[in-house]
């Protein structure tokens, strides 16, 4: 039985000023884990400058790198861009989409992409009313029902989603509740439920929590730096 | 003076849109003429620019910065799930 050790981190927020800064801490990563997950909001403002930074934190590690963007990736409507930078630099970017890695003989399955808000069931938006609400649901169920499918596809020993934002409010707690429905979305849960998953990461609410659980019992941790208070932490999985 | 309820709301929105700090970390928190900054941040400079942005965007109120360094440590024991 070989273990499967999942590094993950995200809102590593990277600018110009902390060129350099990150990369040191990742020093030895490949003796600890097998994959770094990094759960979006890489950078600030979402520039093609500050992508470029993210990109020379993380190009050429021992070990594959996997990501997604969040929304401060976003903000400058250069995402796509960002994107390629990411990918020049050898970084896999899923954008509602799944990855395989075969690792020491097992595989590992990676379904990610940023994820949107809405709330949690009981307390949540619906596609009801103006044509804004609407699409601001919509876009979350749509995200929601990319994963179902990519989960669906995926005949690996192990599945992770890697999202930004967050799938259940148990992560979330330490945030203001009146928030929460900017957080996240418990149709990124529902889809992995239905599925099944291994583990959920994601990141983007700093003043959260680290641990939770989704209503069908899979594991969720919230990785955010400020959360974490450390480079990455590291998730292992049993051997299939 | 405007309503407590406004001020935090426009310091609130400065953080986040100011070019300097976009920020949506941090609680803001009047009570009277003084306004409570609460989060994490990675970097002490960080902390500063964020306080600068608030007292801009509330002039004559006296703020209170109890934003907290993160402190970026060595990952510690992994955990086996
Ligand atoms: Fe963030
Ligand atoms: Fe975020």
């Amino acid at each position: 039985m070989t273990e499967t050790r999942i590094a993950a981190v995200a809102d590593i927020h990277m600018g110009e000023d902390l060129r350099g800064h990150f990369r040191p801490k990742l020093h030895g990563i490949e003796n600890r884990a097998e994959v770094l997950l990094v759960g979006g909001d890489l950078t600030r403002h979402g520039t093609v400058a500050e992508g470029r930074v993210v990109a020379d934190e993380l190009r050429d590690l021992p070990i594959p790198v996997i990501a997604v963007l969040g929304n401060h990736d976003y903000h400058s409507d250069a995402e796509q861009a960002i994107t390629a930078i990411l990918r020049d630099a050898g970084v896999t970017v899923l954008d509602d989409e799944a990855t395989i890695l075969s690792l020491d003989g097992t595989t590992l399955g990676v379904v990610g992409g940023k994820g949107f808000g809405g709330g949690f069931a009981g307390k949540c938006a619906s596609e009801f009313g103006e044509p804004e609400t609407k699409a601001f649901v919509r876009h979350t169920r749509q995200i929601a029902d990319r994963w179902r499918r990519a989960l669906k596809e995926l005949d690996t020993d192990h599945r992770i989603v890697l999202s930004h934002y967050s799938p259940v409010k148990d992560t979330l707690m330490g945030e203001p509740t009146e928030i929460y429905p900017f957080l996240g979305s418990y149709l990124l849960a529902e889809a992995a439920d239905e599925e099944g998953a291994d583990l959920i990461v994601h990141g983007h609410a700093h003043l959260g929590t680290e641990k939770g659980l989704t209503p069908g019992g899979i594991q969720v941790r919230n990785v955010a730096v400020p959360v974490i208070g450390s480079a990455y932490t590291v998730y292992c999985l049993n051997g299939a | 003076m405007d309503a407590p309820h406004y001020v935090a709301a426009r310091v609130q929105r400065a953080l986040a849109e100011d070019e300097r700090t976009v920020e949506l970390g941090i609680r803001v928190d009047v009570r009277g003429n003084q306004i409570f900054l609460r989060g994490r941040v990675s970097a002490p400079e960080r902390r500063l620019l964020i306080e600068d942005v608030a007292r801009e965007a509330a002039p004559g109120l006296s703020v209170h910065n109890e934003i907290t360094l993160v402190e970026v440590r060595e990952p510690g024991e992994e955990e086996h799930l």
